[in-house]
């Protein structure tokens, strides 16, 4: 492969990233606006302009933090789920600071709160993936159990004749 | 499965019947094996001291897994390590009926020698063999190994 070749394909390769990216976050804003909206006919509130934007934003982070998960192959999942946590509360930390400078000042009730809500959910969310390996792992061996003794049945007997 | 051998020494020309339900995995080995396509692996002890420079036939059946370290590869058997010449995508590709599926980007396990599957506490999942050593199941390729499980079982039936 020659090194134009390979510059091509490493163009091509980001290009689909971004495009995956894109249709990821669609999806998560559209969930999560719709639950919103849901939630808001149901308890009589409204939402303001800024809080659809930093709904948007948090959304933008948190679909970009789950996307780094390719780089923590090396790692445990526990640690994986750690670092994406921690990397995803300082972007969300830099994104406050933007909001407290340029938009309109958080007190540290607000703050907190932010944290909160974000924080229960990912708990929720990290318990259930850890559900999952554990579930996943019992089911493939079954699965190799199962499959171990179908050989062994299969040995069978042996007559000459 | 029932075995019947039948000696006859007028026979013209050997032959072998094999009257099967399904295509399994087992039943596919045994064409292989007639064909004498049935796939080997041979290799040299990989400890210097033991290896006399003789090539040895390993059996696949006997293989625990396939390790692929500094671009060299090694099969686990119970009797020691070897290592055997080849790449491990052409060992995937030919041990694909002998129970054999990549679990990470340099290794290979043999789903019939596999004594336990259990996660860690730090959620990495790990394939244990009677030798005692332990294989991790990669995140990346768990849905293909998934896949692949769930594929011999079907077979196997």
């Amino acid at each position: 492969m020659t090194a134009e070749n390979a510059k091509n394909e490493k163009r091509k390769d980001r290009i689909a990233k971004t495009k995956e990216y894109a249709l990821e976050l669609c999806c998560v804003y559209t969930f999560l606006s719709v639950t919103g909206a849901i939630i808001n006919i149901i308890a009589g509130t409204e939402t303001g302009n800024l809080n659809v934007l930093v709904m948007f934003a948090t959304c933008a982070i948190g679909t970009f933090v789950l996307f780094l998960h390719k780089l923590f192959d090396r790692f445990s999942p526990l640690f994986m789920i750690v670092a994406q946590y921690l990397i995803a509360c300082a972007l969300i930390g830099l994104m406050l600071l933007l909001i407290h400078l340029f938009v309109d000042a958080i007190s540290l009730r607000g703050l907190f709160e932010f944290y909160r809500s974000f924080t229960i959910p990912y708990i929720f969310l990290a318990g259930f993936y850890y559900y999952r390996v554990f579930s996943e792992t019992r089911k493939q061996a079954e699965l190799i159990r199962e499959i171990q003794q179908l050989k062994s049945k299969d040995a069978g007997s042996e007559t000459v004749m | 499965m029932k075995l019947n051998l039948y000696k006859d020494k007028n026979l013209r020309e050997e032959k072998v019947d094999i009257h099967y339900t399904a295509m399994r995995p087992m039943i596919r080995q045994l064409i292989d094996t007639v064909r004498s396509e049935r796939p080997s692996l041979s290799g040299r002890p990989a400890d210097e001291d033991v290896d006399d420079g003789e090539e040895i036939i390993l059996d696949t059946a006997e293989i625990y897994y396939l390790d692929h370290v500094d671009r060299k590869l090694f099969a686990y058997t119970k009797d020691g390590v070897f290592r055997i010449a080849g790449t491990l995508s052409d060992c995937e590709e030919m041990l694909w009926n002998y129970g054999f599926v990549r679990v990470s980007k340099s290794n290979l396990i043999n789903i019939y020698k596999v004594k336990q599957l259990k996660p860690d506490v730090n959620m990495k999942v790990y394939a244990s063999f009677d030798n005692g050593e332990r294989i991790c199941v990669n995140r990346s390729y768990n849905k293909s190994f998934r896949e692949y499980l769930q594929k011999m079982r079907r077979m196997s039936l």
